[in-house]
């Protein structure tokens, strides 16, 4: 029951890296594939109306994680406690800069929406990328569950560490720079003119790069936390995991290579799942990982609820995921096509 | 306690701040969602364009306040785990399962049909556009329930059982779900949520009526607003305000002698109209009384003894009784003033003079801000009159937040909060000042864009 949590909860959060994560790139790139005003907007209605509803990922992650591990929730929120308010304000940056833009039609008003949109989405991509390589390396737990931390050190990643070290910093790096070529791959997909070609010539570009720090860190993940990769060896989910990114990357080059968008779009997303997916897989059952003491090291099995409350949830969580998966549908359909650099064909903005 | 040094209190301040701002905006959205779906099925029955547009007018409205509502929302779940986590370790595996709950079954449905509810009117027709209403609506309301519920189980702790750690389960979901107070609470809360949509749309009605602009839609949003608001505002006190005073009084008698500041217990005892709690000398200063009234609504009888802070050790008393008191003693009294005016001014509509009563006009359109701060004060009684405790009877405010966050961090994140939701608050009244003075469409869209081709 308690792997199964540990699968679901996971399921959520990559699923919401996966559906924000096209968001995140799409800002950051935002300047870079857009230039004329109009082009500008074409990005945000390419985002569109459906931010919100990739963000209940998040806060769906949120609850879970507080109703089946409460004491992982307590202990890491806690622990991370001004990065996360930092993660907060960007995210309310974010949504504002989307929102705020179109209600008035002016070029300096716009400009400046889009500046905050670029800054706030770049931020979240680096701090959620920062937030994944502290999970792989691990944080000052202390023997009573508990850790508080800097926001960096001395960068070294062992013993008393902080937030960023080299090693979280190059896992930032590649979050940045992966989630920057989905977003391209999601626009390429998504927009039709100047802002689609762009998007294509990034996307091939940003996914090489990716590719390159991918292996960086992979390295880098061997020499920060030498015990890992026999532990993953025995998971046969890791395996899985593996496989699924290897799919993942065929699909990709080979929707890039033969400019099947929609194929690219699967691979990419597959992919920036697929990676956290395998992490967790590797980490498991080890959630918080300490840097002091092995023995400090919170599993799964420390952090669960009770069993009568894991067994509650299990009972509506399949009908709240149906349901999702059912707007899902609902929703793909809706905004299905391409957003031209005509205002309003997607009926947003 | 509440020292500067005291992080308990940095915590609580800071979740009271975020969660008091966050709440003007949902208590809208729950409110107006249902003025939207009334107009879009009078459009659909009626086939009068005139109800489409004012809902086409709400929605760019309704849009404004959800998207505020949605990024000061996302905080408030991340603070159980900065803030509270000696909360959400000990609760957490019962608290956590509704707000879960939420996200799965109100906030996905929500989210997803709002775009649709403020974007989708030309491409969904009129039918697809009246159901995203409802899903909205519906959304709104089932996210309002898991919340509720939520604070009911620390109001009344129920279905929940004690773990082998100490922490707390759930037992039952049911019982957890079906806590009595929950849906108590509910109903009042829901009901004052409609007062603050119905003063707001009557206070719009009555501010074109006024400028003599967009007088077809002025109409509409007088007359919903007053018809609505007279039911919702009389539902709020009875019988739902009536229900959430008597729980209190069976579950939490200490809360409800502080709430009405009574010291002494015996029977007759009195609501006081007037009166200043003095918590150092234990006694009610100037008070003026209604004799037996307090016994009647809380047991039902005017000779019930009702018990006194004297009563009960100090250490079960709320911490802030003169506040309490005051939240209370304001609520009630608002929302007997909403009531006499929108009695009035449905009056003044049966009689056909609700558009051209200039006074009643002024007066309605001034109105709107106090059902935010009724609903406002009515959430201060709730959570000022919890204290000391976080999960009633069971768990100390004192023990929940948490331990290895230093005051100072708190105090950061408390001002970068208030300077954030300051200039949140600032673009707001902007840009709803910007639709208010546009105002409704007066011809659709379309004939506007056939107008510009033409």
């Amino acid at each position: 029951m308690i792997a199964a949590w540990y699968a679901i909860a996971g399921f959520m959060l990559v699923v919401y890296v996966a559906l924000d994560g096209r968001n995140f790139g799409a800002g950051m790139l935002h300047w870079r594939v857009a230039r004329t005003p109009e082009e500008r907007r074409q990005v945000i209605a390419a985002i569109g109306p459906l931010w919100s509803w990739h963000e209940v990922w998040l806060v769906g992650f949120g609850g879970t994680v507080l109703a089946v591990f409460p004491k992982l929730l307590a202990s890491a929120f806690a622990g991370y406690y001004l990065a996360l308010f930092l993660i907060l304000w960007c995210l309310i940056l974010r949504g504002i800069s989307l929102e705020c833009g179109g209600h008035i039609n002016d070029r300096m008003w716009q400009g400046f929406w889009d500046f905050v949109f670029v800054l706030a989405n770049t931020l979240l991509a680096i701090l959620f990328g920062a937030a994944a390589g502290n999970m792989a390396r691990g944080v000052p737990l202390a023997a009573d569950g508990t850790f508080s931390m800097a926001f960096f050190t001395d960068f070294a990643p062992s013993g008393y560490v902080g937030l960023l070290d080299w090693y979280t910093v190059s896992v930032a790096l590649f979050a940045a720079v992966a989630l920057a070529a989905h977003g391209a791959t999601y626009l390429t997909l998504k927009t039709e003119g100047n802002v689609h070609d762009r998007s294509a010539a990034y996307a091939s570009v940003l996914w090489a790069a990716a590719a390159a720090l991918l292996l960086i860190i992979s390295v880098e993940s061997g020499v920060v936390r030498p015990d890992l990769l026999g532990h993953a060896m025995q998971n046969p989910f890791w395996w899985l995991g593996l496989v699924l990114v290897l799919a993942a990357a065929i699909t990709l080059v080979s929707g890039l290579a033969t400019r099947r968008e929609m194929r690219a779009f699967i691979g990419s997303n597959l992919l920036i799942a697929g990676l956290p997916a395998t992490g967790a897989a590797a980490i498991y059952p080890v959630v918080l990982h300490s840097t002091l003491a092995p023995e400090n090291s919170l599993s799964v099995y420390d952090v669960a609820a009770g069993p009568n409350s894991l067994a509650y949830a299990a009972i509506w969580w399949p009908i709240g995921f149906a349901l999702a998966a059912a707007y899902f549908v609902v929703i793909s359909r809706q905004y299905a096509g391409k957003v031209s650099v005509k205002r309003d064909n997607q009926g947003f903005y | 306690m509440n020292s500067f040094s005291d992080p308990g209190f940095w915590s609580r301040i800071q979740f009271a701040f975020t969660l008091i701002y966050h709440y003007l905006f949902p208590q809208l959205t729950m409110g107006l969602v249902w003025f939207l779906v009334y107009w879009k099925w009078c459009a659909l029955r009626t086939r009068d364009e005139k109800y489409n547009r004012a809902a086409r007018f709400w929605a760019k409205i309704f849009g404004l306040n959800f998207a505020v509502g949605v990024v000061t929302g996302i905080p408030m779940e991340f603070q159980f785990g900065t803030n509270w986590a000696g909360f959400s370790k000990y609760a957490g595996g019962v608290i956590g399962q509704t707000l879960a709950m939420e996200a799965m079954f109100a906030f996905f449905l929500e989210s997803a049909f709002i775009g649709a509810l403020i974007w989708g009117e030309k491409r969904l027709g009129p039918r697809l556009h009246f159901l995203a209403a409802l899903g909205v609506a519906l959304g709104s309301w089932i996210s309002g329930y898991f919340i509720i519920v939520t604070n009911a189980f620390m109001q009344l702790p129920t279905g929940y059982r004690i773990e082998a750690d100490g922490s707390l389960g759930i037992d039952s979901l049911s019982a957890y779900l079906l806590n009595p107070w929950g849906w108590v609470q509910f109903s009042h809360n829901q009901m004052a949520a409609l007062v603050t949509g119905s003063f707001v749309v009557a206070a719009a009605g009555a501010f074109y009526t006024l400028r003599g602009l967009h007088l077809e839609q002025a109409k509409i949003y007088l007359r919903s607003g007053t018809v609505m608001g007279l039911i919702s505002s009389m539902l709020v006190a009875f019988p739902t305000g009536d229900q959430q005073a008597k729980m209190v009084g069976n579950h939490q008698p200490v809360t409800l002698a502080a709430m009405e500041g009574r010291f002494v217990g015996g029977p007759m005892a009195g609501v006081a109209m007037i009166g200043q709690p003095n918590v150092a000398a234990g006694r009610l200063d100037n008070p003026i009384e209604i004799p037996g009234a307090l016994s009647f609504l809380a047991y039902g009888h005017f000779g019930s003894y009702v018990l006194g802070l004297e009563d009960f050790p100090q250490e079960a008393w709320p911490d802030n009784i003169e506040l309490l008191y005051y939240s209370f003693h304001l609520m009630i009294t608002l929302g007997t003033i909403f009531i006499i005016l929108m009695a009035y001014a449905a009056m003044q509509y049966l009689r056909g003079r609700l558009e051209s009563s200039r006074g009643l006009l002024w007066v309605l359109m001034l109105a709107f801000p106090f059902p935010y701060i009724a609903n406002t004060l009515g959430w201060m009684t709730a959570e000022l009159g919890r204290q000391p405790w976080l999960v009633y009877g069971l768990y100390r405010t004192s023990e929940g937040y948490s331990k290895v966050v230093s005051v100072g961090d708190m105090v950061f994140t408390l001002i970068g909060f208030v300077g954030l939701y300051f200039v949140l608050g600032l673009l707001f009244l902007v840009l709803i000042g910007r639709e208010i003075s546009h105002g409704p469409a007066d011809v659709l869209p379309a004939e506007l864009e056939r107008e510009a081709s033409a």
